[in-house]
Formats: C-alpha cells, sequence, structure tokens
C-alpha cells in the first residue's frame, strides 16, 4: 500500500486501520514500511482517508502477489481457486475423506491472532513438524505448499523468506500415532519464533470418542478443548472410501 | 476461515458462526440456486449477521444484492445468537437435504447439544488447543474477544482499542461501536450482538482490561 504524500494532511485516522503497525507519521505524513505491509488492504478498502490518498501498490514481485492473497480474504487463490487461504480442514471432511480414522489433520495458523508472522517463522515451524512426522498438503489444497522447495521437510523458497504475512495456515497430517511427538515438536519450536500460532487438530471421532486424543493432550500439558469446528455430516455424496 | 475456529473471550454461549462449503467437481452441481435456498433457511431462522465474502456482510450490503451476486465462487457464512437457532438451522438443512457441508463453530458441548437435538450426528472435529509462541506480542483479552470474531482478522487491533476507548470515554454508543466492527469483516460471521454486550460488560464490569491474552 502506497500513500500519497502531497495529498496527506498527517491526520492520522488511518493509523488504527492498519493491522500489523506498518503506517506511521513522519514529518507531518503518514507513510507505510512496505516491508511490515501484508498487503491486506483494510486501510483501503474501507476508504477510511478523508483526503483519499491510500493507493494500491503494484504487486509485481511473487512475495507481494503471495502476501495479499493470503492476507486479503477477498481476493482468490490461483493453486487452490478460492478466496483466502484457501485450507480445506475437517470443514469438507464429510465428501472428501480427506482425514481418516488413523490420522489426525494438524492446522497451524501462523501468526493469528493478529500478530502477523515473516515466512522464516512460518518455514521453522513447517520443518519442525513435518520432523515430527506430519506431511502437508497438496499445492492444490493450501497455498503455502506452493512455496515449498520440498514438500517433505517443509523448506520454504529462500525468496519467500523475509515476506511478511498477515497469517498463514500449515496444514498437514499426522498418523495418530505420531501425534505426542508433533506436540513436543511444537512446544518447543513455539519458544524459537518471534510470533504467535493458533492451533487446530482435525479428528474423525467427536465427543469421548476423542478420549485417545484428550490423554495425549493431557500427557503433553495441554487441556481438553473446549472449543471446535463441528462438520456435522449433511455434506453429499457421503465419502464411503 | 480458520479462525471462527479460535474466537475467545467473554459471552461465547451467545455465539455459534455457521459455515456452507461446496468441493469443487462433487457438491457443486446446481450451486448458485441450492445457496439461494439454503439463505431462504437462514433468513427463516434469523442469524444476526452473514455474507458471501465476495459481496459483504448484511451489515453493508442488502441480502437482495447478496443473492443477486451469488456465484459459482460464492461463499455462505454467518452467525446465530443462540443455541436454539443453531438447533432449528440444523434441523431445516437436514430436511432441505441440499447436500452443502455444514460446519457449526462454537463452544463444544453447547454444539453437540444442538446436533443431538437437531438429529444430526457430527462427523469431523476441528478442536482449537489455543495459542503458542510468543504471546507476549498479542493485544489484551478484552481486543481479542472483538477482532477474533473475524474469520480474517480484518478488524485492526488498534481500531478496537480505539473504539473501546471512545465507548469509555462515551463518544460512541456499544452498539454504533459494534456496528463500526461489523463492517469491518467482509464476510459477515462477526456477532454484533455479542460485541455489543462486551463493551457494556466492560464498561459496566471491566475484566482483565490491559491483560494479555
Amino acid at each position: 500500500m502506497k500513500i500519497d504524500t502531497e495529498k496527506c494532511v498527517g491526520c492520522g485516522v488511518c493509523l488504527p486501520y492498519c493491522n500489523v503497525g506498518a503506517i506511521s507519521l513522519q514529518d507531518d505524513v503518514a507513510v507505510v514500511n512496505d516491508k511490515v505491509c501484508v498487503e491486506c488492504w483494510v486501510c483501503y478498502r474501507n476508504q477510511v482517508c478523508p483526503q483519499d490518498c491510500l493507493e494500491p501498490s503494484l504487486l509485481t514481485s511473487p512475495g507481494d502477489v503471495f502476501k495479499h492473497v493470503l492476507s486479503d480474504p477477498t481476493v482468490t487463490s490461483e493453486g487452490t481457486g478460492v478466496p483466502g487461504r484457501g485450507t480445506e480442514e475437517a470443514k469438507t471432511n464429510d465428501v472428501t475423506g480427506r482425514f481418516s480414522a488413523d490420522s489426525y489433520g494438524i492446522c497451524i495458523d501462523m501468526g493469528r491472532p493478529g500478530v502477523g508472522v515473516y515466512m522464516r517463522d512460518v518455514e521453522k515451524v513447517a520443518m519442525a513438524v513435518a520432523g515430527a512426522g506430519v506431511r502437508f498438503a497438496s499445492p492444490k489444497e493450501t497455498p503455502l505448499s506452493g512455496l515449498m522447495t520440498d514438500i517433505r521437510t517443509g523448506k520454504i523458497c529462500d525468496e519467500y523468506l523475509p515476506v511478511h504475512v498477515l497469517s498463514v495456515i500449515i496444514e498437514g497430517i499426522c498418523k495418530r500415532e505420531s501425534l505426542g511427538r508433533v506436540l513436543e515438536a511444537l512446544l518447543k519450536v513455539e519458544k524459537e519464533i518471534d510470533t504467535v500460532f493458533s492451533l487446530g487438530i482435525v479428528s474423525l471421532s467427536v465427543g469421548d470418542g476423542d478420549e485417545p486424543l484428550f490423554k495425549t493432550l493431557r500427557q503433553h500439558g495441554l487441556e481438553k478443548p473446549k472449543r471446535g469446528k463441528v462438520n456435522v455430516g449433511l455434506g453429499k455424496p457421503l465419502y464411503k472410501g | 476461515m480458520t479462525h471462527s475456529l479460535h474466537r475467545c473471550g467473554r459471552i461465547q454461549e451467545k455465539d455459534f458462526v455457521w459455515l456452507l462449503y461446496h468441493v469443487k467437481g462433487v457438491n457443486d452441481q446446481n450451486l448458485v440456486e441450492r445457496l439461494r435456498q439454503a439463505i431462504a433457511i437462514i433468513e427463516e431462522v434469523g442469524a444476526v449477521n452473514w455474507g458471501d465474502v465476495k459481496s459483504g456482510p448484511i451489515v453493508k450490503v442488502s441480502p437482495a444484492e447478496i443473492k443477486e451476486k451469488l456465484t459459482e465462487k460464492s461463499r455462505i457464512r454467518g452467525v446465530f445468537t443462540s443455541r436454539d437457532q443453531v438447533t432449528e438451522f440444523l434441523k431445516k438443512m437436514k430436511a432441505a437435504d441440499l447436500g452443502f457441508c455444514v460446519i457449526i463453530s462454537g463452544v463444544l458441548d453447547q454444539v453437540f447439544s444442538s446436533c443431538e437435538k437437531a438429529g444430526v450426528k457430527p462427523h469431523t472435529m476441528n478442536y482449537s488447543l489455543g495459542v503458542f509462541g510468543n504471546k507476549k506480542l498479542l493485544a489484551d483479552e478484552d481486543t481479542l474477544a472483538i477482532t477474533t470474531m473475524c474469520g480474517h482478522h480484518m478488524i485492526p487491533d488498534d481500531f478496537v482499542t480505539e473504539t473501546r476507548r471512545r465507548v469509555k470515554d462515551g463518544k460512541v454508543s456499544p452498539e454504533k461501536a459494534s456496528l463500526e466492527f461489523a463492517e469491518l469483516c467482509p464476510c459477515g460471521i462477526f456477532n454484533q450482538e455479542r460485541a455489543k454486550e462486551l463493551l457494556i460488560l466492560e464498561k459496566e464490569n471491566p475484566s482483565t482490561s490491559g491483560k494479555k491474552g
């Protein structure tokens, strides 16, 4: 995002509309730090500037295009064909059968809530869980995998490592017996990153049928979850395997 | 929309996100007509907010315009404010048999209770395990209770903090402030009723103002 400093009167109205603190007042005009800006376009889309100074940047580099696609939910990803970050998780499992009874889905929402994330930290977490047995979703299912030079290890193309996004999801599957190792890897790598992540686990069983999952969580000092997203099984045709 | 999983803060018992999904090539036939039928059900039940991320939420765009602009790329989602609404919605969606993948996000024992009453059997779960990493970077809990109601974090922390201050100073009403928040969320899952109650509660009974999420 750019600000027309000729028109800007330095009112500061735009500053709180920035999700990542990329806008500041310098010499009585607002300026955007383009290394921090995630191109979410909240400031522009909501027409917050009384002088109409905000202008979308021409997004030419792959990194800029990627951060805009990931950070602006009204934009459609080319790889997945859906708006936003486009991951599947449990949402359509009743018709896709993506998650089976012998696996768990791992959904690591990097940068959420509201902190933002540099891709170098995304790589750290992706490689940590890959090493613990997580297999990542394909590029057709999630935009992040399209940036990996090696989808088995989670290594991300170096060109993208300095890119700052609002959030990005690391999504994959692990065998149920590997969940403990995955949790250990996450509890270790969380101390090594300069951001946060929100963690979700996808499971075919529900309620008390997930007692083995809850036991594994307790063993790693994690509470039984109180919130969740429930796919209520109304999708048709129902996946039968 | 992953972040509809991780809402936090007070008054979650009046906050249930619903989402409809289809899979390309599997259950996307005659999509627009089926979406219109689903929207008719949603309007009967009475969602406080809903929308299509391509058009916007009903707090900003009329339902008629959203329905007119439905396409093969549309994704409809919204929010209910009671467990009874969830039960009614699930009963009607089951009866209509439209074939959409239906997701409810909320406090688990309440969602399960609605599923049981509606006669639907949960198929797959996505459990929220909370936030990890450098939590010192997080906004305070009262801000997060509001910002996490947008599935894509389109309501900036600083805007919420400033608006909460304006409410405390009497410069804007909780109702108007909650609508300002709702207008920033393009997909329609922001619960402006809950936001209003949170702002009123904060004025009358500050809980953890200033405490990091």
